[in-house]
C-alpha cells in the first residue's frame, strides 16, 4: 500500500491533547475590575513619598475560593510586559531587586477569606503598599511589601493564583505618582508685608511727635515773652504775685498805696 | 479778671486730670509689661529661633515708660498747680523723651508681630524639629512637641507639611514608618497612639489634621498688640495733655 507520509505512533493521541491543552494556556480570566486609590473615606496618607493605599479587591474574586491573590506592582513602562507565569516570590519578582533589574515585583499575598465579601459597614478596605521597613534588605523576603523606591509612576494589577498558576487577573490601575518632597530652602520668607495696623501706627505716632517736637521749639524759641497769642495772660496764685513790686512807687506815695 | 481766672482754673483742673489720667496708664503699662516679660508663654523658644524675640524687647521698654509716665505726670501736676515754667518746660522735655521711646516700642511690637508670617515658622521646624544635635535645636523639638500635644494640632499648615518638604526630622525618620511625628497621632492616656496604622494612613480622628500656626500665633498677636495698641493709646492721650501744658505755660505770667 502507499504511504504518503510516515506517521508518528502517537500522532493520533498528540492532536486532542493540544486541543485540551490550549484553553487551559488562555485560561486567565480577565475580571472588569480596575484597583485604584482610596477615595472613601479621603485619607491625607492615601499618596507619601513612598508608599500609597490601593482599595482591597472585595466581591472581585468570588469564583477563586482555592486561589491565593497576589498584588503585582509594576514600573509603569513596564506593565504591558509583565508576564502573568511570572512566579511569585522568585528572584524574577522579587522586591528588593525592583526596580532594577527586576521592573515587577510580586507581595501582600492572601487569601479570599481575608476578603471577605461584602465588606462590612464602617470598616476601612485599604491595602497599604510600602508599610514593611523591616525586609527592604532580606532577600529571604522576596514577597516584601517594601516602601516604593522613588515616585513612580507605578500601576498595580491583582493576579490571583492557583497552585502557582494564574487563574485570575484584574485590569491595570492608572498610573500612581507618588509625593515629592521639595527642600525647605525653597519657601521663601521675604517681603511678608506690613500690615495696615502697623502702618497706621508708625504713620499717626510719627506725625504727632513731630507736632510736638514743633510746639516745643516754638516754646523755647519764645521763651520771656509775656504774652505770645494768647489775649489775656493770667496770673499765677497768690504766693508767687509778689514778684512785680516797684520800690520807687512805695517811696514816693506811700499815702496812696494805704 | 473773673472769667480768665475761670479760663485758667479749668485748664489747670484738665491738665490736672490729664496727668493723673497718665500716672494711671503709666502704672497700667508697667504691670500689663511685667506681666509678659515674667510670665514668657512656653512658646519662646520657637520665636527666639526665628530671631523674632524683639517682642519682648518692646515689652522691657514699655516696663520702664510705664514708670517714667507715672514719675513725670506727678511733676506735671505740681508745674501746673505751681505755675512755674521752669518745672512745666522739663516736664515737656522728658515727655518728649518718653514719647519717643514709647513710640518706638509701639513700633517694634508691630513690626515684629507682622514678621512672624506661617512660611517663617515653616521653614525653622522643618530644618530644626529633631534635629537634635545642640541644645537650642532640642528646645525647639521639646516646644513642638508640647504645642502639638496639647493643640491637637500638627505642623504648621497641617501634616502635608512633612510630605510637602524635606526636613531634619525626614532624614532620620524614614517616610514609610513616620509619614509625620507620632506627636501628630491622636494618643490615648499613656502618650500612644490609639492606632497606628489609622495614623500612617492619615484616617480621620486617629491623627490631627489642623495645622499649629493659629495656636501659636495667637497668645503672641495677644502680646504684641497689648503692647502696641495700649501705647498708642496712651500716648495719643499724652499728646493731647502735652499740647494743653504747652499753651498753658505760654500764657504763665513771668
Amino acid at each position: 500500500r502507499p504511504h504518503s507520509r510516515p506517521r508518528h505512533p502517537g500522532v493520533c493521541t498528540m492532536l486532542p491533547l493540544l486541543l485540551l491543552l490550549l484553553p487551559a494556556a488562555h485560561g486567565v480570566v480577565h475580571l472588569k475590575y480596575t484597583p485604584a486609590l482610596t477615595t472613601e473615606p479621603p485619607l491625607e496618607g492615601v499618596k507619601t513619598a513612598s508608599t500609597f493605599a490601593v482599595d482591597q479587591p472585595r466581591c472581585v474574586f468570588q469564583n477563586y475560593g482555592n486561589a491565593v491573590i497576589w498584588l503585582v506592582v509594576a514600573l509603569d513602562q513596564a506593565a504591558s510586559t509583565f508576564n502573568n507565569t511570572a512566579r511569585p516570590a522568585s528572584p524574577e519578582t522579587a522586591f528588593q531587586r525592583f526596580p532594577n533589574p527586576v521592573p515587577a515585583y510580586m507581595t501582600l499575598n492572601t487569601t479570599l477569606a481575608n476578603y471577605p465579601c461584602p465588606s462590612p459597614e464602617g470598616d476601612i478596605t485599604v491595602l497599604r503598599v510600602g508599610s514593611e521597613t523591616s525586609c527592604t534588605q532580606d532577600e529571604r523576603r522576596p514577597s516584601c511589601n517594601g516602601p516604593l523606591p522613588g515616585p513612580g509612576p507605578y500601576r498595580v494589577k491583582f493576579l490571583a493564583l492557583e497552585d502557582s498558576v494564574p487563574v485570575a487577573e484584574t485590569s491595570w490601575s492608572q498610573p500612581i505618582t507618588l509625593r515629592q518632597a521639595k527642600s525647605p530652602n525653597s519657601i521663601s520668607t521675604a517681603g511678608s508685608g506690613h500690615s495696615a495696623g502697623m502702618i497706621a501706627i508708625t504713620t499717626i505716632l510719627s506725625i504727632l511727635f513731630a507736632i510736638l517736637l514743633a510746639g516745643l521749639v516754638a516754646m523755647l524759641f519764645f521763651w520771656g515773652s509775656d504774652s505770645c497769642g494768647s489775649s489775656s495772660s493770667f496770673s499765677k496764685p497768690e504766693s508767687v504775685t509778689v514778684r512785680r513790686y516797684n520800690p520807687h512807687h512805695v517811696y514816693d506815695q506811700p499815702a496812696a498805696r494805704l | 479778671m473773673a472769667k480768665s481766672d475761670d479760663c485758667v482754673r479749668i485748664l489747670q483742673g484738665l491738665l490736672v486730670f490729664g496727668n493723673v489720667v497718665i500716672g494711671m496708664c503709666g502704672i497700667a503699662l508697667t504691670a500689663e509689661c511685667i506681666y509678659f516679660v515674667s510670665n514668657p508663654h512656653d512658646l519662646y523658644p520657637l520665636l527666639k529661633a526665628t530671631g523674632n524675640s524683639d517682642i519682648n524687647a518692646a515689652a522691657w521698654i514699655g516696663i520702664f515708660v510705664g514708670l517714667a509716665l507715672f514719675a513725670l505726670s506727678i511733676l506735671g501736676i505740681i508745674g501746673v498747680i505751681k505755675a512755674s515754667r521752669t518745672l512745666l518746660t522739663v516736664y515737656i522735655i522728658l515727655m518728649l523723651i518718653t514719647f519717643a521711646f514709647e513710640m518706638a516700642s509701639c513700633i517694634t511690637a508691630a513690626t515684629h508681630r507682622d514678621s512672624l508670617t506661617p512660611e517663617l515658622l515653616l521653614k525653622q521646624m522643618l530644618e530644626k524639629y529633631q534635629k537634635s544635635a545642640n541644645n537650642s535645636d532640642n528646645e525647639v523639638t521639646k516646644t513642638w512637641d508640647e504645642v502639638m500635644l496639647q493643640n491637637h494640632c500638627c505642623g504648621v499648615l497641617g501634616p502635608s507639611d512633612w510630605q510637602e518638604y524635606t526636613s531634619a526630622f525626614r532624614l532620620t525618620h524614614s517616610d514609610a514608618d513616620y509619614p509625620w511625628p507620632r506627636r501628630c497621632c491622636a494618643l490615648d492616656a499613656q502618650g500612644l497612639p490609639i492606632n497606628l496604622d489609622g495614623c500612617k494612613l492619615g484616617v480621620p480622628g486617629y491623627y490631627n489634621s489642623n495645622g499649629c500656626y493659629d495656636a501659636i500665633s495667637g497668645p503672641v498677636n495677644k502680646e504684641a498688640w497689648g503692647v502696641a495698641w495700649f501705647g498708642f493709646a496712651i500716648l495719643c492721650w499724652t499728646f493731647c495733655v502735652l499740647l494743653g501744658t504747652m499753651f498753658y505755660w505760654s500764657g504763665i505770667d513771668y
